[in-house]
């Protein structure tokens, strides 16, 4: 199985892609296989969706058709790039046609409450005073909204530079653009941040 | 060093010492520059600051019941699916769907060769009936009345012969 993954993707940097490795043991009907790279991926793939979409339901759900999508594609599933960026390019993919389609409507309005819709901060052990946490959940909506203001791709670019931690040149496969375009784009999207965000430093 | 804000090409370094990717070397030459450039050394802290505050942004925890939700999806998916087959079943498991196609395939050629097509009619025959002369006409009324007069004159001769 190794040696598969090593010569489909050429290289040792690909053998090292256990994920890879993993798909391609669902691909032969191994469905535990599959429960791992869910284990593995879900928090990322549910969080990235998630500061995305800006709406906690709606990303879950996204995030279930990602996952549907990678089951459902076991069958001609071939490790030509690391699993991460076929997962995440899926990901991005459902992501912007969902802020296309308009399925987050609520979300910019959900910027204003006090974000409801996500499960409860586990805060219990600093215990924080009241002013602590209205002074912290305005932080925490000024950078939601700077997030969310930038253009779409600015907005997944830096999602996944800054959270998901990953290079340049993965960065530019999930968003079918030259490592250039990536650092241009993160490099105007950080500029613009800055700016928006510069009162919090 | 060249001052990265100046060269677009070089900006990546000071985004790379801003996010902590920056590799120790690198990082030390920047930071020589950094002492004689404060718009480096500004946006160097900026980005720094930028990067800190972003940190506070933590993601809500996944919902509890996300694997069993997304199981049951993929239970139905290939329950739908089995759904499907599942009349088609015998005939895969019993390697007779082959015989059963062929035969269907008989028997849909039989009907179509036992019907007569039902074509419309092409506009070239419409145009030769349109093209009837009236002597044709004529002539196929008087074939009628001479075999009626032929047909007359048998039963004449037939009834004679009774008598």
């Amino acid at each position: 199985m190794a040696e598969r993954v090593k010569n489909g993707m050429g290289g040792a940097l690909a053998a090292l892609d256990f994920d890879a490795e993993l798909m391609l043991r669902v691909k032969e009907g191994d469905g535990a296989s599959f429960g791992v790279l869910l284990e593995k991926h879900r928090s990322s793939v549910v969080h990235f969706l998630y500061r995305m979409i800006q709406n906690h339901a709606v990303a879950e759900e996204l995030a279930q058709e990602v996952f549907l999508r990678v089951y459902r594609s076991r069958s001609t599933y071939e490790p030509t790039a690391k699993f991460t960026t076929w997962l995440f390019r899926i990901a991005t993919h459902l992501a912007l046609n969902a802020l296309r389609d308009g399925k987050n409507e609520r979300s910019q309005e959900r910027l204003d409450d006090d974000s409801s819709d996500m499960p409860a901060r586990q805060v219990s052990d600093r215990r924080p005073s009241v002013e602590q946490s209205m002074v912290y959940q305005a932080k925490l909506d000024e950078i939601r909204r700077a997030i969310a203001a930038l253009p779409e791709k600015q907005r997944a670019a830096v999602l996944m530079h800054k959270y998901e931690e990953m290079e340049y040149s993965q960065i530019a496969k999930v968003l079918a653009c030259s490592e250039s375009a990536v650092k241009s784009l993160l490099f105007r999207a950080y500029e613009t941040l800055r700016a928006r965000l510069a009162h919090m430093a | 060093m060249n001052c990265p804000l100046e060269t677009p090409e070089n900006a990546q370094v000071l985004l790379d010492y801003g996010t902590r990717k920056l590799d120790a070397q690198r990082t030390a030459i920047l930071e020589r520059h950094m002492e004689i450039c404060p718009s480096c050394r500004e946006f160097g802290a900026q980005q720094r600051a930028l990067w800190e505050a972003l940190d506070s942004w933590e993601a809500a925890p996944v919902g509890r019941d996300f694997d069993r939700r997304l199981y049951q999806r993929i239970e139905q998916e290939v329950s739908f699916w089995d759904m499907l087959v599942r009349p088609f079943r015998p005939l895969m498991v019993r390697r007779g769907l082959p015989v059963a196609a062929a035969a269907c395939l008989l028997v849909m050629a039989g009907v179509l060769i036992q019907q007569p097509v039902s074509s419309p009619i092409p506009k070239k025959d419409v145009a030769q009936v349109e093209s009837v002369q009236p002597e044709q006409v004529e002539q196929a009324l008087d074939a009628m009345e001479m075999l009626n007069e032929f047909s007359r004159h048998v039963r004449t001769d037939g009834q004679e012969s009774k008598l």
